[in-house]
């Protein structure tokens, strides 16, 4: 085994160690300051991270292979900003946890995150990509219920999935290509399989199913993490390998409407910020898929601001679940006046990812919008603003009056950890200053910005699609009385038939194993009784078979009077036998 | 009450078909059917919004919405 390595440096250091290293020392320091010792491993992040220099690479040759486990470009220096920025936001928020598991698996999770998207090869990709999805799903079972285990394994299984067919398309890749590195793909079967987990990944109907059926069984500060990283990952491999894939666009444009509709259904608070996590995704998959510099900048853009709004969001549910134990409509509302400042901070999440001006989501989502005006696909803009009446709708509007206005249930909510409000306050902060002063993001992104979000004839369209989505929500809110029912989604095609699949797969093996045995057992017992006399059951048969034979009245069943006694030969006839054959023998000896 | 609202929403819509005609029409960077529509994104987040929910709600009612056991029912394994 031939292992050479570069010089690591500042320039090019692989941020994921750091978080790596973290989550094994945290185990043995007390639990009392493991809290804190979580942001200080955010900080040392960041701290590397303002030390990387873009064109930065570090190679390593292993088994001949030569993989680039760390490679610095303004396009993963971007991702790699917002992921340490919500790790150490999602630290702060979950400063009360004393859950070790939560700690440990949230650092590998960020490290991870981090690890795909500095990762300059497959192979080193594919090595992240799997322990995002597992340490993810510790994030799910923490919250140790039934409905959480059992999301969780469905969610691992899923993610199985993708990643089985991730290595199957790098394998393939690499037969046909000879190189390990990633870079855009030109077709092929080998970069289908790797669409395929990477759309998987970014939760692309119909591959939506995991992401409304596990993010909101995660604990309160688990989800928070969840909803930042496998997403905006797999945006970023998509960006990486197949910007500008036409399918993409539509595909994009689709699930953003998609994430909505469903969306609207949903009663559980956080399942419905799950379905907003596919719309959002949306935008950014179908600016990948436009694929020109002001679409990827803004799939960028926009991969920044949700990253941080809808932790925000999930922060501000998350609250609410943790005070009240209910995270459903129906069971919420009227929680104006005990929760006001939770609902302030929720607000400006929702304002953020509905794009109100001087908000987040104003000035990265108006870039793809503005990337499909450009590259004149009409329905697209269409389709995309339908989405955003939609997001508007339902989070600007109907999650919060349900929650906090609608019926008062005089719910009785518990006293909140500091921490979680001072990470919604930092979370909103960024939001509003993004969106008041967009250089702040526009800068981070990899190709110069000649974007202006604020201009008049953007301002006008845009308030007039709030205002008047706003007036039909007040035209028919009373109507709007929301269910306690759950939506079929995608998933149904795996969870239904496992009922099925476990038939088939373990009840009817096992059934199959029980009549071999009971067979085998009653043939033994048989061979038993038959091979202590086989003379007379011979007889009884030949006795049975000429009855039958011969239409004659056929005698009383024997064998359950049968004696072997009665059969058995005389000891005479085998001596007659015996010398019988040695005479034959004996002849035969002779005679040849 | 009823009537205060749809002044008021018209009187805003108004506005903003003026302003439409005003600062959008000349200064649209590319053009589309719409684009000389004024007060189209007025109609279309007013129209779009009721679709959704009308939308949803049809989908939902007749299709996709269960009961919150839907998934549990018979699940004598575990």
């Amino acid at each position: 085994m031939i292992i050479t390595i570069e010089m690591m440096n500042m320039s090019n250091f692989p941020l994921a160690i750091i978080y790596v290293i973290g989550a094994v020392l945290l185990l043995v320091l007390p639990r009392r300051i493991r809290s804190a010792f979580c942001l200080i491993i955010s900080v040392t992040a960041f701290v590397f991270l303002i030390n990387l220099e873009a064109g930065a690479s570090l190679n390593f040759s292993f088994l001949n292979y030569d993989l680039m486990v760390s490679r610095v470009d303004r396009l993963s220096l971007a991702f790699g900003y917002v992921f340490v920025i919500m790790g150490f936001l999602g630290g702060i928020y979950s400063y009360h946890v004393k859950d070790s598991l939560q700690q440990v698996a949230a650092l590998l999770y960020v490290g991870s995150s981090l690890g795909v998207v500095f990762a300059g090869d497959l192979f080193t990709l594919l090595f992240f990509w799997e322990i995002m999805a597992v340490s993810s799903l510790f994030l799910i079972w923490a919250r140790r219920t039934r409905d959480a285990r059992k999301a969780g394994l469905r969610y691992l299984l899923v993610h199985a999935f993708g990643g089985s067919a991730l290595m199957a398309g790098i394998l393939l890749h690499l037969q046909q290509t000879g190189s390990l590195l990633f870079n855009h793909f030109d077709g092929g079967v080998a970069s289908y399989l790797i669409l395929f987990a990477f759309a998987l990944n970014a939760a692309v109907p119909p591959l939506n199913g995991w992401l409304a059926d596990s993010y909101p069984e995660g604990t309160v500060t688990g989800s928070v993490f969840l909803s930042a990283f496998t997403t905006k990952v797999a945006v970023y491999a998509l960006i990486r390998g197949f910007a500008g894939l036409e399918l993409l666009m539509w595909a994009g444009a689709i699930m953003a409407v998609y994430g909505v509709v469903f969306a609207f259904l949903a009663n559980d608070g956080r399942r419905l910020l799950s379905y907003h996590i596919i719309s959002q995704v949306g935008y950014m998959v179908c600016g990948v898929g436009i694929g020109s510099v002001v679409a990827i900048n803004g799939a960028i853009a926009h991969a920044f601001a949700h990253i941080l709004y809808k932790g925000l969001l999930f922060m501000g549910m998350g609250t609410v679940l943790y005070a009240t134990g209910r995270n459903k409509m129906t069971e919420l509302g009227g929680l104006f006046k005990k929760m006001w400042l939770t609902l302030i901070f929720f607000m400006v999440g929702a304002f953020s990812i509905s794009g109100v001006p001087l908000f987040s989501g104003f000035v990265s989502k108006s870039m793809v919008i503005y990337a499909a005006e450009t590259a004149h696909f009409g329905i697209v803009v269409l389709l995309l603003s339908l989405a955003s009446i939609g997001t508007f709708l339902s989070i600007g509007l109907k999650l919060p009056y349900f929650t906090w206005f609608s019926t008062d249930r005089n719910l009785k909510p518990e006293p909140v950890p500091p921490g979680m409000y001072i990470g919604m306050g930092l979370t909103s902060a960024i939001c509003i200053a993004i969106g008041v002063y967009p250089a702040l993001l526009y800068n981070l992104l990899p190709f110069g910005v000649h974007y202006q979000p604020y201009t008049a004839p953007h301002l006008i369209e845009s308030m007039q699609l709030l205002l008047f989505t706003g007036l039909a929500f007040w035209l028919v809110r009373k109507k709007l009385h929301t269910e306690a029912t759950i939506t079929l989604d995608t998933d149904w095609f795996y969870r239904r038939p496992s009922r099925l699949a476990f038939n088939v797969f373990s009840v009817s093996i096992s059934e199959l194993f029980e009549a071999v045995e009971r067979f085998s057992l009653r043939l033994a017992g048989y061979l038993v009784k038959v091979g202590a006399n086989p003379a007379g059951y011979a007889v009884e048969a030949t006795r049975n078979i000429s009855h039958i034979l011969l239409r004659t009245e056929k005698p009383a069943p024997e064998p359950s009077t049968f004696s072997p006694d009665r059969y058995r030969i005389p000891l005479g006839f085998m001596v007659l036998v015996v010398l019988l054959v040695l005479v034959v023998i004996l002849a035969w000896d002779f005679l040849f | 009450m009823k009537r205060h609202w749809l002044i008021a929403s018209v009187a805003i819509l108004i506005i903003f078909i003026i302003l439409d005609l005003l600062v959008v029409s000349g200064h649209v960077h590319v053009t589309f059917p719409w684009s000389h529509v004024p007060g189209f994104f007025s109609l279309f987040g007013f129209l779009g919004c009721l679709a959704i929910i009308y939308g949803a709600k049809l989908l939902g009612r007749y299709w996709l919405q269960r009961g919150d056991d839907y998934y549990d029912r018979n699940d004598e394994h575990e």
